[in-house]
This record gives C-alpha cells, structure tokens and sequence, in this order.
C-alpha cells in the first residue's frame, strides 16, 4: 500500500516536475503568463481553450497578473529559469528583457505558410521587434492612443462628428461645456486628461517632438517639445481642463460628465461593459502640424533555453494566436497583421477600425533601457506644468537633466548608451 | 549519553526548526542583502555585476531622489507618530473610564486593524474621491469647500496620516488600555484622598507609569512609520510629484521596477540606520525620562 502510495506520489511530482501527464500519453504543458487581467482576459482565455481543443497533445496554462507587478515576476522567475515558456511583454519594455537575455530568436517563425509572413506587418511593428537580424518576438496588436467621444453629448451641442484638428478641437471643447460655477467646475466638460503623460505623449509626435537626439543624449527640452506641452499648459490656463486637483479624467467621461478623452485602444473593453452609454472612437485630432499618434504593442515571446518539444509547442501556440487575432481584436486591440486587419470582420469594429486608421501615423516610444526612469521624468514635468508649477521649458529641463544623468548612469553601469 | 547530554540534544532539537527558518529567512536575507550593497547588481545585466565597494552608498547621497523619499517618510513620522499617540491615549483613557459597553467599543476600535492594507486603501480612495467621495458629499452638504484630499500636495500626506490612523488605532489603544488597568486603584484612592484633581492625577500618575508602554508604543510606530510603503503607494502611488513617495517604495522601485537590485539594498542600509538611530535617541530619552 504505501509502494503503491509512493509510486503515485512520484508520478505526481514527475508530472509536475516536467509538465508531461503520465494518463492518456505525452503531453505538452506549456506556460503562458500576460497582464490580461481585464476582460481582455477572458478573450484571451476562450482563444486557449481552442487552441488546446485543437492540440491535445499540448496544454496551455495561463497566468494573469497586474502589469504593475507582472515584470517584476517575470524577470525574477526568468532569471532563475523556473520563468513561463510563453510570455506577453508591451513592446516598449523589450530593450530590458533583450538585454537580460530572457528572450529566444524566433527568426525561424517567420517565413511562409505555415509560419507567419514578416510582410503581414507593418514595418515600423516588426522593427520593435528586431535585433541585428534577429526577431525576438511576434507583435499580437497595436494600441494606438485615439480620441473617445461621447455621442450624446456631442450631439446636445450640435457636433456631427468627433474634431478631426485643432480648430475644431478647441471649437467642440468651447461648444459642449457648460458654464463655470463659484468652485471653478463645470457640470460638463468638452475634454478632459486621462493618463496626463500620455495625452502629452500622444500628440507629441503632431509636433516632431523627441526624446533623445541622434547622439542618443537626452533631448526632452526640444522646442517641439515644449510646444507640445504648451498646449496643455494653455488649455489649463484657460480653464478648459477641469482642475488639476479633480482631474476628471477616464471617470468623468464613463459618467457622462466629460464629452472627449485620448487614451488607448486598451480602454475600449470598459466601455464595452457600459450600458445606455454611445461612445464614438476616431482618430487623435490633429493638434500638432500633421498627424500622428503614440501606439504600442502586445508582443509575444518565449523564453530562452527551453526544450525542442516546449519549443515546437510554443511556436505552434504562438502562430494560433497570432493567425486568430481577429479573436483578440475583439477585446479591444488592433490586431498587428494587416490581412486580419482587412477582414469584413475587423472593419465591423467601429471603434477599433477608426483607430487603426492611425497605423501609417504611429510613433512608438524609443527603444531605450531607461524607460521607467524617462517616463517618470515626464510624468513630473507634465504633472508640474499641468499644476502650474512650472513652465512647459522649465520642466522639462530638469527632466532633460535627469534623464541625461540616468542615461550615463546607465552606460557607467551597464555598458551601454 | 549522560542525561545532561541527552537534555542538550533534545533542548537543540525543540530549538532547530525556529533556528534554521531564522537562518534562512532573516540571518541569509541580511547577509545577501549586505553583500548586495557593495556590489552593482543589476538583473537585466548580469555579465556587468561586479563589487563596486562604497558607491552605491555615495551614489544615495547625491541622489535628490533619495532625498526626496527620506523627506516624504519623516514627514510621515513626525504626522503619524505624535498623532497616534495622543488619540491612542485619548481612546485608552475613554475606554477605561467607560462602566458600560467598554468591550463593544474596543471590539469596534479594533476592527479596522483586522483589515489587510489593500481593503483598507480602497474603502478611504473611496472617502477620498474628489468627486465621488463620502468625505466631500459631506463637506457640500454643510456647504464646506471642496477638499483635494490625495491631489494636493499640502494635503496628501496627512490624509495617508490620518488612514493609517483608522487603521492601526485599535492596536494601540488596547495595548495602553491594558497598561492603564496595572495601575493599582490605591495610588488614585490615595490622590483623591491628598485632594488631588484629574489633572494632577493624570501627569503624576498616570503618565509616569505608563512611559515605559509608551515608549514602547513611539519606538514601535516609529519604526513601522520609516518602512511606511502600502498605503501610499497604494492610495496616491507616490503622488502629487512624489510627495508622498517613502524611502521603501523608492527602494521598490530602484530594485524591481529598475532592477539595480545594489543600490536598492545600499537604500535599504541606508533606511536602517535612519531607523536605529530614531530608536536608539527615543530609547535613551524615554529611559532618563522613567529613570
């Protein structure tokens, strides 16, 4: 009794050491870990269930967790190789994983049927994913940040459609708001700032702004720049933000207080659970001197130095997702292959096929290792401008200085630039 | 084997297992995390992790940011630390004078403290929401000013103050109420008998008596007020422009968010003998002062 016990329990680690079932033959588990955690996720996990209904030789897992702490537990679990054979990392933080090593070439998945076409992407996607001549990733989507209108409100005030300019941008603002009360509030505000680093960030590129200049120093203080941010500071100034101290922002606009938001594709599964509530997506207006927008992308990889089997599986389940992403568009993204994206399909999503109709004006974040350290800074500079603490040029020369300081730091430490 | 052998053996075999999740759990941690400080150790650049002696502690001194998040977690203290004390106190003495219903109320008092930090943050966003919060539906409905409770920078970090005031009061309360009920009846019998007022009975009495409790009370919060990280970082993440980012959510962010997992630990030694020092000046005040 307890041989038997014993040979059961061994069975039970083994299977769970390798992840191959003992009962009903081999079995492949793979892991697959994403910051899904909304109902993006849900989304995703039917797309698993039918990948694993159409492979029974393979099982795939998967784990969700707050992109807050996603990286964190990625690069650790990576790091000590106990990491996912299959993982989601936004485009904007693969300078880190290339450098840490975590990620495997998956040059040879791209190619002919069966595999994926490099040509099916654009290429300014597929260069965020490119090394050398190496591609470490297979881009899923692109998020475009886009202008969220609400219909009604548009409507009450007269307005046909979402502003396509900065003219009409400003004369929808002015037409849909309501008077100021004593406080300095508003019933109904035409725009409001969501996430206020990206609404700076989205129409950066309108302006030709930058961050780093062609010597890879730290340009954040550019002129373009500093229009760019100017033309929050003005529209602050002129008290057609709602103050910085109640910032409305996303809140507003689900409670019908705030007509007009930039934010990204991502939000779009928010509203979809809204009732009674007729939003429109369009493109960003063009606030700058031509269009252009800030998008990003949902980028899988696999991890490096796993086995063949894990491997072939892996890629079999990276092409599922990446051949049915019309089923990920669905939970509000842009699928990243243009065939899918030239589906009647796709062109029925109103929302998410307005703003793909950015994509040939995208601009992705630069490919640096000191994101987190240049996103801070600007989240300061525009925090500090948006409060009326500190000029548009002002705050961003600290910031410059900062960022130049963490990108030397950067090169000292880590030897590179 | 002798008895007293025997006697040893066995005394180190109850000691074992708290000894080795000791060894592993703090002694290992600290002495990694030591070593850690010397060195630069950064995960995304393992080929590059080398011994770099004092630099990661040089490196803090000159870092405005390191400043910034000392700055933001004294304030802290020096909010916290006093208030808890006083309103503690205040609960405690109520309490004790309380004939009826004293258990109910210290039930009542104690309860937030049973909630993890997470439900605590999201039940006071929800008292602190600019638009939609209890707070300010309260304040208009006397016809108060609108208050920018976790958005303005004078007022953030004493709203963080006054949550974890909420939070850990019970805690406190009940263990000065437990001290207040060792003070022998007769001393206050006597007082009132030598004519002595509740002013007098207080700061003669009961405050002497109750100082070595109270030290440990401003020792104890003093320490959990300089390792201060979920609620802010929770609640305001840090904001407005970092005034409410502490040393330990800076330490967090260095080490996993920008994984320089060597300076985040240098910070680290750095916030502990910020501590000791606190505690060893409030032990050496507080002694002489029961001495």
């Amino acid at each position: 009794m307890v041989l038997a016990l014993g040979i059961v329990l061994l069975g039970v680690i083994r299977s769970a050491v390798t992840g191959q079932g003992v009962i009903g033959g081999h079995k492949t588990r793979i892991d697959f870990w994403n910051g899904f955690t909304g109902p993006d996720g849900r989304i995703m996990l039917g797309l698993i269930r039918k990948f694993n209904d159409a492979n029974p030789d393979v099982e795939v897992t998967m784990q969700r967790m707050d992109w807050a702490t996603y990286y964190n537990k990625l690069m650790v679990a990576a790091l000590d190789g106990r990491g996912p054979e299959i993982y989601v990392i936004q485009s904007e933080a693969m300078p880190r994983m290339h450098r840490a090593g975590f990620v495997a070439n998956l040059t040879g998945l791209f190619g002919d049927s069966p595999n994926i076409p490099r040509s099916d992407f654009d290429p300014l996607v597929l260069e965020q994913v490119t090394y050398g001549s190496e591609l470490v990733g297979v881009p899923l989507d692109i998020w475009p940040f886009g202008l969220y209108s609400n219909a009604d409100l548009l409507k009450k005030a007269g307005i046909n459609h979402p502003p396509t300019n900065r003219k009409e941008f400003l004369a929808d603002i002015q037409a849909i708001q309501t008077p100021m009360n004593g406080n300095g509030e508003r019933d109904t505000w035409g725009y409001a700032l969501t996430n206020w680093r990206q609404n700076f960030q989205t129409v950066l590129p309108q302006f030709d702004g930058y961050y780093f200049d062609k010597n890879g120093r730290a340009a954040l203080d550019n002129p373009h720049n500093v229009e760019a941010l100017s033309f929050f500071a003005n529209l602050q100034n002129s008290k057609v933000l709602p103050p910085p101290d109640n910032a409305e922002g996303w809140v507003g606009y689900r409670q019908k207080k705030v007509a007009m938001v930039i934010d990204g594709i991502y939000m779009l599964g928010d509203l979809q659970r809204l009732e009674d509530f007729h939003y429109v997506g369009a493109p960003t207006p063009v606030i700058g001197n031509h269009p252009g927008t800030m998008a990003d992308s949902h980028v899988l990889c696999i991890r490096n130095g796993i086995d063949p089997d894990r491997r072939a599986a892996s890629e079999r389940f990276i092409r599922f997702l990446s051949q049915n992403s019309i089923g990920w568009a669905a939970a509000g993204q842009v699928p990243a292959r243009k065939s899918v994206r030239n589906t009647a399909e796709f062109r029925s999503m109103p929302v998410q096929y307005a703003f793909s109709q950015q994509i040939p004006n995208i601009h992705y974040l630069p490919r640096t290792t000191v994101m987190f350290e240049m996103n801070l800074e600007l989240d300061l500079a525009v925090e500090k401008v948006i409060r009326g603490r500190a000029t548009p040029l002002e705050a961003l020369q600290v910031a410059n200085k900062n960022l130049q300081d963490d990108l030397e730091k950067d090169a000292m430490e880590r030897g590179s630039s | 084997m002798t008895f007293q052998a025997r006697r040893q053996r066995d005394s180190l075999l109850f000691l074992a297992p708290y000894a080795i999740s000791f060894a592993c759990f703090v002694v290992l941690p600290v002495i990694v995390s030591l070593t850690l400080s010397f060195m630069q150790f950064d995960l995304t650049n393992r080929s590059a992790i080398q011994f770099i002696g004092l630099r990661n502690y040089h490196e803090a001194f000159g870092d405005s940011y390191f400043w910034q998040a000392l700055k933001a977690t004294l304030s802290y203290v020096v909010l916290m630390v006093p208030s808890i004390l006083v309103v503690s106190l205040g609960f405690a003495l109520g309490l004790n004078g309380m004939v009826k219903g004293r258990n109910t109320v210290r039930a009542i008092l104690f309860l937030p403290g049973m909630f993890n930090v997470a439900v605590t943050v999201i039940l006071w966003h929800w008292f602190y929401d600019g638009e939609f919060g209890l707070f300010n539906y309260l304040l208009k409905g006397i016809h108060g000013p609108h208050v920018p409770w976790i958005d303005d920078r004078s007022i953030a970090m004493p709203s963080i103050v006054l949550m974890s005031l909420w939070w850990v009061l019970g805690g406190t309360s009940v263990i000065l109420l437990a001290a207040l009920q060792q003070i022998p009846k007769p001393y206050f019998e006597a007082a009132m008998l030598d004519g002595a007022g509740v002013r007098a009975m207080f700061s003669r009495i009961t405050l002497p008596l109750l100082r070595p409790v109270l030290l440990f009370v401003v020792v104890t919060n003093t320490i959990a007020g300089f390792q201060v990280f979920g609620q802010p970082f929770l609640l305001t993440r840090g904001g407005p422009e970092l005034v409410t980012r502490g040393l330990v959510q800076y330490i967090y962010e260095t080490a996993f968010n920008n994984y320089r997992l060597g300076y985040g630990a240098a910070m680290s030694w750095l916030l502990f003998a910020v501590i000791a020092v606190f505690a060893l000046v409030q032990y050496q005040f507080l002694r002489r002062s029961t001495a």
